[in-house]
């Protein structure tokens, strides 16, 4: 085995029984772990808001209006998603079939069926603006089965795994008969019951609905809480629409479909141009794809800066240790530093390893929720493009930085001297971080591209490009950059680490280590480096 | 005569300064050669050339044969000045690590670096982390660390330096053993005692010249006699008045003992009358100069200058 080998075998086998070691390679495993444990918690102890209206309006049409709308919005986001999981066309109907049984949508089909037979179910998706009116019959089912789904914690859940952001999981309807209330008494009966409510926390707030909403511009909302404006907004948004609707229907010569026209919105589509150069649409799950380069950004700067950390500490340790001059009996410089690199370069990708590993294993654990709505995040991570170039600019990254290191470690005696250089270093090293997020949002940008081109930020760029991804000619361009910035790094590196490494006494200054460089290697007569052990 | 090493008109410079100035040795093979001098008079750039570590910038080296002496750095042990060992690797690892550096197979260093231990009274220790080693214990590993390939030849940079009375036997005797053994041992030294003890060469450097070098024998015959004086009491007084009126040239007093270097035609009784009732005579006979005597007297002769102890 080559000298080199044995160098860096034990650097590998010496660092395997470090605690950073096992500290990195558990690290992604519990943090992904733990962010799911804790993203569960959040989700399960997230509190559902209570409300109570007291509605005078005429026969409660207000709040009625209100919820069937509201109802009607959330149907909207799931069967829309439900059809993100069929590609362009959702196919609302064989998605109905698909439903088990006892599936809560289900159980509002089949009421619907039974208020309105003829009603086409696909009818209640769609977005904002086209939706349809709904005939009374349907409605009225459409209501019933929302409030009672409110009151039922397990069924919201199981609507919830459709689209996350529903409102009939998040806000739940108290009727005012459960409070002891009646809207018989005096108004200024029911709010005193109503806000001892409150203050006793049986109720989150309540909203008073006025007797003439189409005239009497404004509603009041009561709560102890008035930070959390969802609630309030929410029903706000509902209450607008549907005066608003109300108002236009009741000017003279305007009908229902004027009506409709008159509130439509007018939404975009979101499309791009895929690689074959045809537009394609996008959905919420490619979009939030489109940020997985962060993580992977955050995590290679992680693996890049504990191995390189590590190949600077273990030098700095050889040499305060009074080691080198040992080691030097027997190998050369040059093979010294190329065994320290390659030992801790085993030790990085052992690391680097285990997380993609993790990552391939996670990919397979993490439940597949359905395929609607939520984050696809097993593809995200096992996504084989991101993988290997995780691998590929770790290696470059790390490379790149332990040459720096171990030319800075070769010339300190101690630790503390080693950080003390290694500050300027930091504080150039920090840019990729800050940059991470402008980067992918414009990852083909005019500040991704000249950072790009920045040695030392080339790996970390690149991985962060990789959601535009980049053309072609940039990957040919950066990964030729790198090598000949490794070339250059090393070459200048082992200059200074066969001067450095054994001098003694104060940590030379940078034009003393340019002039190391700028030798011929066949002299080491710049510096006497010993000058204090003789 | 064959050679372990030569060196021929060698100089090393750092920048300005001139660490070995135009230096020729030849090391017979198989013997024990002292290289002694003050602190910083060239020792360790010359060991450290004789280990390729540093280059000459004049001269050529040869060692075990070879112009390029990088090429045997198998064949070689160097024990440096400032060593040390990996705290957290266990003590039969760290001196197979060593013997695998210099081209043993695992197996090969594993076997003999047990074997080493254990012979050197080590054996409970084979699995401990250096780490929880006392001193003595680190440089008895330091030392099989160094000698556990069978190098022909091993040079120790200050090898007596910092052990305590045990540890000095024990680097004297392995020193000894080397050389029945077959081996060249290359040491350097400040105390010139030691090297007086074991020494079949010398070579002394001062200022990064040689001052002399051979035979250490033949070194101390050239020399001359000179008296060596056991006593108990204060001599100050009385050494002082001998060399005042001219009866001694030099007295290199230690305290209890003292190395007076008679003048030309005195006659020694005549310096004993002198310190009898002055001073408790213990014992009073007349010997080889030491070797710190003829360093000061080269030194004196080359330059005319004061001896200084101290580095530079």
């Amino acid at each position: 085995m080559s000298k080199t080998l044995i160098v860096a075998q034990r650097e590998f086998v010496e660092n395997l029984r470090t605690k950073t070691f096992w500290i990195g390679i558990l690290s992604l495993p519990l943090i992904l772990a733990a962010s799911i444990a804790i993203g569960r918690f959040l989700e399960k102890s997230k509190d559902v808001r209570t409300y109570a209206v007291v509605d005078l309006s005429e026969n409660d049409w207000l709040s009625r209006s209100i919820e069937t709308r509201a109802a009607q919005t959330d149907l909207g986001s799931m069967l829309r998603g439900a059809g993100e999981g069929g590609g362009e066309a959702p196919d609302v109907k064989a998605w109905l079939e698909g439903l088990p049984e006892d599936h809560p949508i289900r159980d509002l089909m089949a009421r619907i069926r039974e208020a309105a037979p003829d009603f086409d179910p696909a009818a209640l998706g769609g977005e904002d603006g086209d939706r349809p009116r709904l005939p009374p019959s349907v409605q009225g089912a459409v209501l019933r089965w929302a409030l009672e789904v409110q009151r039922d914690p397990e069924r919201a859940k199981v609507l919830q795994n459709l689209a996350s952001s529903i409102a009939l999981a998040r806000y739940r309807r108290i009727d005012l008969d459960a409070l002891g209330v009646s809207e018989e008494q005096p108004i200024d009966e029911v709010r005193a019951s109503l806000n001892r409510a409150i203050a006793d926390e049986k109720l989150f707030a309540y909203f008073i609905l006025p007797g003439d909403p189409l005239a009497d511009g404004a509603g009041e909302y009561v709560s102890n809480n008035l930070t959390d404006g969802d609630l309030r907004s929410w029903f706000e948004r509902h209450a607008t629409s549907v005066v608003r609707a109300r108002r236009i229907e009741a000017m003279p010569g305007v009908t229902q479909a004027d009506a409709d026209l008159l509130l439509a919105s007018f939404p975009f589509r979101e499309q791009r141009v895929s690689s074959t150069g045809e537009t394609e649409t996008v959905d919420t799950k490619e979009k939030a794809a489109g940020f997985a380069p962060v993580a992977f950004v955050y995590l290679l700067w992680i693996a890049v800066f504990t191995a390189a950390q590590m190949l600077l500490t273990n030098t700095v340790e050889e040499k305060s240790n009074r080691l080198i001059e040992v080691l030097l009996s027997s190998v050369s410089p040059l093979q010294l530093m190329a065994g320290k690199v390659l030992g801790i370069a085993a030790t990085g990708l052992t690391i680097v390893g285990a997380w993609v590993a993790t990552a391939l294993i996670g990919a397979q654990l993490v439940p597949d929720s359905g395929k609607l709505g939520q984050l696809d995040l097993a593809g995200i991570i096992g996504d084989p493009v991101y993988l290997t170039s995780f691998v590929g600019y770790f290696l470059a990254g790390y490379l790149l930085y332990a040459a720096i290191l171990v030319a800075l470690g070769s010339v300190c005696n101690s630790l503390k001297e080693a950080q003390n250089l290694m500050q300027p270093v930091f504080i150039l090293l920090i840019v990729p971080l800050f940059a991470m997020l402008f980067v992918v949002q414009d990852p083909n940008g005019t500040v991704a591209r000249i950072l790009t081109y920045i040695p030392l930020y080339t790996p970390f760029l690149m991985m962060n490009r990789a959601g535009g991804p980049p053309p072609a000619w940039e990957y040919f361009a950066s990964s030729a950059l790198i090598l000949v910035s490794l070339v250059i790094a090393f070459w200048a590196a082992a200059k200074v680490f066969r001067v450095g490494i054994l001098m003694t006494g104060k940590p030379p200054r940078v034009r003393e280590i340019l002039r190391w460089i700028r030798a011929p290697v066949t002299s080491d007569a710049a510096v006497d480096p010993a000058r204090r052990s003789d | 005569m064959t050679y372990a090493a030569t060196l021929d008109h060698v100089t090393k410079r750092f920048g300005d300064h001139t660490a070995v100035h135009d230096l020729s040795l030849r090391i017979p093979a198989g013997s024990i050669y002292g290289f002694i001098g003050p602190n910083g008079a060239g020792k360790t750039t010359t060991i450290r050339m004789l280990m390729s570590i540093f280059y000459p910038d004049a001269g050529q080296i040869r060692v075990l044969g070879h112009d390029r002496p990088e090429v045997v750095k198998d064949r070689l042990g160097y024990l440096p000045e400032e060593k040390g060992l990996y705290k957290s690797m266990r003590v039969q690892e760290i001196v197979a690590y060593f013997g695998k550096l210099k081209g043993m197979s695992t197996r090969e260093a594993n076997e003999r670096a047990r074997d080493l231990l254990v012979r050197y009274g080590l054996g409970d220790w084979l699995q401990v982390k250096c780490q929880a080693l006392s001193k003595g214990m680190g440089q008895k590993v330091q030392l099989l660390g160094t000698i556990i390939h069978n190098p022909e030849l091993v040079i120790l940079d200050e090898p007596f330096s910092g052990l305590d009375p045990v540890n000095m036997e024990l680097m004297r005797s392995t020193i000894l053993d080397m050389k029945r053994e077959g081996r060249t041992v290359i040491f350097s030294t400040h105390v010139m005692k030691q090297a007086e003890e074991i020494c079949d060469f010398v070579f002394m450097i001062h200022r990064s010249k040689k001052v002399f070098d051979g035979p250490i024998q033949q070194i101390k015959q050239s020399a001359g006699g000179g008296i060596h004086l056991a006593y108990d009491g204060s001599a100050t007084e009385v050494f002082g008045e001998l060399t005042r009126e001219g009866l001694a040239t030099r007295i290199n007093d230690a305290g209890k003992e003292a190395e007076i270097h008679p003048a030309e035609g005195v006659d020694p009784q005549a310096i004993l009358a002198r310190l009898v009732g002055r001073v408790t005579v213990r014992t009073f006979d007349l010997r080889e100069v030491s070797l710190h005597e003829i360093f000061v007297r080269k030194v004196r002769e080359l330059s005319g200058e004061v001896l200084e102890e101290t580095p530079r």
